[in-house]
């Protein structure tokens, strides 16, 4: 096993200066929950690191007309203590299943997107809500929607020089019902093997409007958006959610690796759907 | 049922009292391994053969040596003494010379001045190997063309390692007197130890010879393994137990390992050497829990009786024997069950593979045919229409039965209070009947009601009764104060404090009292290995013996001293017989006077377990000097969608006779239902040609959330009379019984066998859409 050596890392004073050492190559750091581990273990070896994880352009929490706005190293912990999860409860049910509470204290949301892992829990709410990611750089900022900021496992549109400043979450229109499961071998700290992460529009018990999000069954998190479509106006029964759970386990691209076998994702992506029906009991 | 014996009235043994390690424990003031540096210490290093089977046919470590900050290298020709681990046989080199037989077999070493210079320095070596036909999985290696892998001198035949049977009445006749006859094949994986700290050595060179500190179990096998490389005395040789973070079997043979390597580094720098491996070193190249496949056939009367059971079973052992031959032997021995059988045919084959030597983990050889033996059991309750818990209280040893090696259990039997105890507890009735109207109800969801029985023999048993024994030194200061050496070690599981209370009760003074002196074998008695769940019973009966020397002493003096016929003690304080404990004079007064009128103040104790008489030709005899038992029940919910299993509910009831220490013996149960949960449910760790790549990212141990939300533990006690106070062991008995509880709940969730560990969600998925009988 490979050991580097150690890694310089600046604390740059303000923004400016931050982006400035970014362009000259350095890797940001935030909470340093994945850098640090694959440093370590000689699968990263970054020219040098700029510590961003202080800077207050990235830090603030902020409720604003039809939306939330959130810091890049804003940690998971932070943004289970505020506002936010009060006005988006799916952020509640993803979080309290993030890694660990001393994973959640260190590691941030704008670290766990720029890892665009297709496995990273904060994605899920911020495809659900069609977020949009705030980015600032050598030729100013800019803002991308979070399913084109997202390319593919650890691939992002950032550009040379470039950071997550914030994330723009705005509130959906009525009040969603919010559903989430991550399924794992053990019950905390664990990377998803799958997960499904919904927000259900009711009227009684038919569906009026549907969003839903799979994790970790393909390159990137994925919107099943014709398997959506397809919802709208369906009961939440079992024999009108039944049919479609074949849809949704077609709209997977799985593959198999140390945590699951690609036929296990593909099968339990689409049975998750029945997992729907337990909206009624609550 | 037995008749529980209340044993002697006790003072300080039953009660929980604190850790004796704890404060420091939990300071941080505890020093482990990888806290402690010498002066001019360097940082040794493994190189590890990449490959599972090969001849090495250049060793070139020219590159490794000009490194800058290396200081050392050692190839198989700078051992000094002879180029071997002794464990139990000599097969297993220090250093691969010729052949390399799994990946991560060390083939070189060095030291270097830092940590980081010796990875690096490690990656320089040229190796040059001429690769061979490697095999992998036992059943393929007992084949007659498959590439030979075992030393042939290690062996029985060709990869066999040992061949081991028990051949009691007649099964064929048993099969045929059977009503009904279930059959399975099971599999399980490795399991990794994850003790908390990794394995870890220094060696410093000192007077002629060399000193060893480390995290261990057992370091009289250190001593034995170090003399062994420097071709040195025992005498020369010293090894300092470090305080250990967990072991659970895993720094039982491992540390000889690495000691010997970190002294012949030592030995050849005349500088202390430190070799502590990383978390994925130590998952990658240390011993595991066997893998194993068990083939089981159980048959039955009607009305439950068991008629007959046949096994064959083989565990995939690895390169080298290590521990092995007496791991499989604990496992044939276990195979049956702790049921009354007639009929008992078992085969066990320990079998040399290309793939890293697995070792001791609680339980030893027993959770994999315990598995076994509790899913046919479960089996066969169905197919008789019988209730699982009854079956087995229809088939439970008691008193007077003879166990499936034809051992008459004469005492000290309480698996039938345990089943009672545990059917009350968990209210079986109803706890079954709510889970099958849950099932009724919910779509998605299935919950599951599982139990175990267990027995297990303590101590090495008829395998290796010269390990059997334990020595004691036993001092009272002046002070009134004692000191206690012993060879055993603290490596979490609360040897000390229970020794301490042992010592305490029988000289009659406060457990604070009694201080356990640090292990180093130039210091303390050769108490055996720390192993085998033998502290309690054993080296407690040593320490009894010299406590009650000394006692004898105290009483005399005090005799003197207060000029009284007689006198009682207790609470460190002395007073007449029959008098009036409120004058007692403290225990010092009279400690003082003997330490002044130049009394022997120390006395040696020895214990040796109770004799035992197997024959290997039939398997048949006195296995074990005396068994614990268990009865554990779990309640698992599954999801159906997903596969996910989560173990809900918990009961636990043991007989490990006398329990010393309550607080203490709950945590080994609760720890061991952790463990036991792991094993069926999650810790996973793929072999890929031999290569293990484990971290733990990767290899999932249960967290607190994985837990029980109810856990309830509780002890009957059937005394044992050798066993200190009426004591057994326990260590390792939670474990064993946990993870086959847990399984046979998911299977009654589910209404399928399961028939391989561990229960990944995608397994339950699969298993719970093919079911194979109806629940």
């Amino acid at each position: 096993m490979k050991k580097t050596g150690p890694v310089e890392i600046v604390k740059p004073k303000d923004l400016g200066e931050a982006i400035a050492f970014v362009r000259k190559g350095g890797m940001p750091l935030a909470g340093g929950t994945d850098a640090f581990v694959r440093i370590r273990k000689g699968f990263w070896d970054p020219p040098f690191l700029v510590y961003i994880g202080e800077l207050p352009e990235l830090r603030e929490v902020e409720i604003r007309e039809g939306g939330a706005e959130v810091g890049a190293a804003v940690t998971h912990a932070e943004l289970l203590r505020s506002e936010v999860p009060r006005r988006l409860p799916i952020f509640r049910l993803v979080l309290e299943k993030l890694g660990a509470p001393a994973i959640r204290e260190m590691g941030t949301i704008g670290g766990n997107v720029a890892n665009a892992s297709p496995a990273g829990d904060t994605l899920i709410p911020l495809y659900l809500l069609e977020a949009r990611v705030n980015l600032v750089g050598p030729d100013g900022e800019r803002s991308l929607a979070i399913e084109e900021f997202v390319l593919g496992p650890g691939k992002t549109a950032l550009r040379e020089g470039e950071l997550i400043v914030s994330f723009w979450i705005p509130f959906p229109e009525g009040d969603p019902v919010p559903y989430f499961h991550k399924v794992g071998r053990r019950r905390a700290l664990y990377i998803a093997v799958l997960s499904l992460g919904a927000l259900l529009w009711l009227e009684g018990d038919v569906i009026r409007e549907m969003r839903l999000a799979l994790g970790a069954v393909a390159p990137t998190v994925v919107r099943p958006r014709e398997v959506e479509a397809k919802l709208r106006g369906r009961r939440l029964s079992h024999e009108d959610l039944e049919p479609l759970c074949a849809e949704l386990s077609a709209a997977t691209s799985s593959i198999t690796d140390i945590r699951g076998p690609d036929w296990y994702r593909r099968e339990a992506a689409g049975r998750l759907l029945l997992g729907l029906l337990r909206l009624r009991e609550a | 049922m037995e008749e529980l014996k209340v044993a002697e009235e006790t003072r300080v043994v039953g009660q929980a009292v604190p850790r004796l390690d704890a404060e420091a424990k939990v300071k941080g003031e505890a020093r482990y391994a990888d806290d402690l540096a010498f002066p001019g210490m360097l940082y040794g290093k493994a190189i590890r053969s990449p490959v599972p089977h090969a001849r090495i046919k250049r060793l070139d470590l020219s590159k490794v040596a000009a490194h800058p900050g290396v200081a050392c290298v050692v190839s198989p020709a700078d051992i000094p003494g002879e180029n071997v681990v002794p464990v139990i046989y000599r097969d297993m080199p220090l250093l691969a010379a010729e052949v390399v037989r799994y990946v991560g077999e060390p083939v070189a070493l060095l030291a270097a001045e830092t940590r980081e210079a010796a990875y690096r320095a490690a990656e320089l070596a040229e190796v040059e190997y001429e690769e061979l036909p490697a095999v992998f999985d036992p059943l393929e290696a007992v084949k007659s063309d498959a590439p030979q892998v075992a030393v042939p001198e290690a062996a029985e035949t060709g990869n066999v390692f040992n061949h081991m049977v028990i051949r009691k009445g007649d099964v064929a006749r048993g099969f045929a007197e059977a009503d009904e006859i279930v059959e399975g094949e099971y599999r399980v994986g490795y399991q990794e130890h994850v003790y908390i700290e990794p394995q870890g050595v220094i060696a410093v060179p000192e007077a002629g010879g060399m000193a060893i500190y480390g995290t261990l179990q057992c370091p009289f096998y250190v001593q034995n393994a170090v003399a062994a490389v420097l071709g040195l005395p025992l005498s020369k040789v010293r090894v300092v137990q470090t305080a250990t973070g967990g072991g659970f079997g895993g720094k039982e043979d491992v540390p000889s390992q690495l000691a010997a390597m970190a002294a012949v580094l030592a030995w050849k720098s005349r500088r202390p050497v430190k070799v502590v491996y990383d978390r994925e070193e130590d998952i990658a190249t240390t011993s595991k829990r066997h893998p194993a496949v068990i083939r089981y056939r159980t048959g039955a009367k009607r009305d439950g009786r068991l008629v007959a059971v046949e096994v064959e079973f083989y565990y995939n052992a690895g390169a080298y024997q290590t521990l092995s031959s007496a791991v499989l032997w604990r496992g044939l021995i276990h195979a049956a069950g702790p049921y009354r059988i007639p009929n008992v045919k078992v085969d066990g084959y320990s079998v040399a593979t290309n793939t890293v030597p697995c070792g001791a983990f609680r339980g030893f050889g027993s959770p994999q045919v315990i598995f076994a033996h509790e899913s046919q059991m479960d089996e066969l309750a169905v197919r008789l229409g019988m209730d699982p818990l009854e079956l087995r209280e229809r088939n439970a040893l008691r008193v007077g039965d003879r166990t499936a090696t034809d051992q008459l259990l004469e005492e000290s039997v309480g698996l039938m209070d345990a089943i009672e105890r545990a059917r009350e507890l968990s209210g079986w009735e109803r706890l079954r009947r709510e889970a099958e109207e849950f099932n009724r109800r919910e779509p998605f969801r299935r919950r599951g009601i599982g139990v175990s029985t267990v027995m297990y023999g303590v101590g090495m048993g008829a395998k290796a009764p010269l390990l059997d024994k334990a020595g004691a030194y036993v001092k009272v200061e002046a002070d009134g104060s004692v000191t206690v050496a012993v060879g055993n070690t603290e490596m979490g599981q609360g040897a000390l404090t229970v020794l301490a209370q042992i010592a305490a009760e029988a000289l009659g003074v406060r457990v604070e009292d009694v201080q356990l002196a640090p292990v180093d074998t130039s210091r303390v008695p050769d108490s055996g290995p720390t192993v085998a769940s033998r502290t309690t019973t054993v080296a407690g009966a040593a320490v009894l013996d010299a406590a009650r020397k000394i006692r004898a002493r105290i009483e005399a003096a005090a005799r003197e001293v207060l000029g009284a016929d007689a006198v009682e003690i207790a609470d460190s304080k002395v007073w007449p017989a029959g008098g009036d404990s409120g004058r007692a004079v403290p225990l010092s007064e009279v400690t003082r006077w003997m330490w002044v009128h130049n009394w022997d103040m120390g006395a040696t104790g020895w214990a040796q377990g109770a004799p035992v008489d197997w024959d290997p030709e039939t398997g048949l005899g006195k296995a074990y000097f005396v068994y614990a038992y268990a009865c554990h029940i779990a309640e698992v919910e599954v999801d159906l969608l997903t596969g996910e299993a989560k173990v809900r509910r918990f009961w636990a009831v043991h007989d490990s006779g006398k329990i010393v220490n309550p607080a203490l013996a709950r945590g080994q149960v609760a720890g061991g239902v952790a463990q036991g949960i792991g094993y069926t449910l999650m810790e996973y760790l793929p072999s890929l040609e031999g290569r293990i790549e484990g971290t733990l990212m990767t290899y999932r141990i249960p967290t607190a959330p994985d837990m029980p939300e109810e856990l309830v533990i509780d002890f009957v006690e059937a005394p044992y009379s050798d066993g200190p106070y009426g004591a057994k062991g326990i260590g390792e008995v939670p474990l064993m019984a946990s993870h086959a509880a847990v399984a046979n709940a998911i299977s009654h969730a589910v209404g399928a066998r399961l028939t391989e560990y561990p229960a990944l969600p995608e397994r339950v998925f699969a298993l719970a859409r093919n079911k194979t009988h109806p629940r």
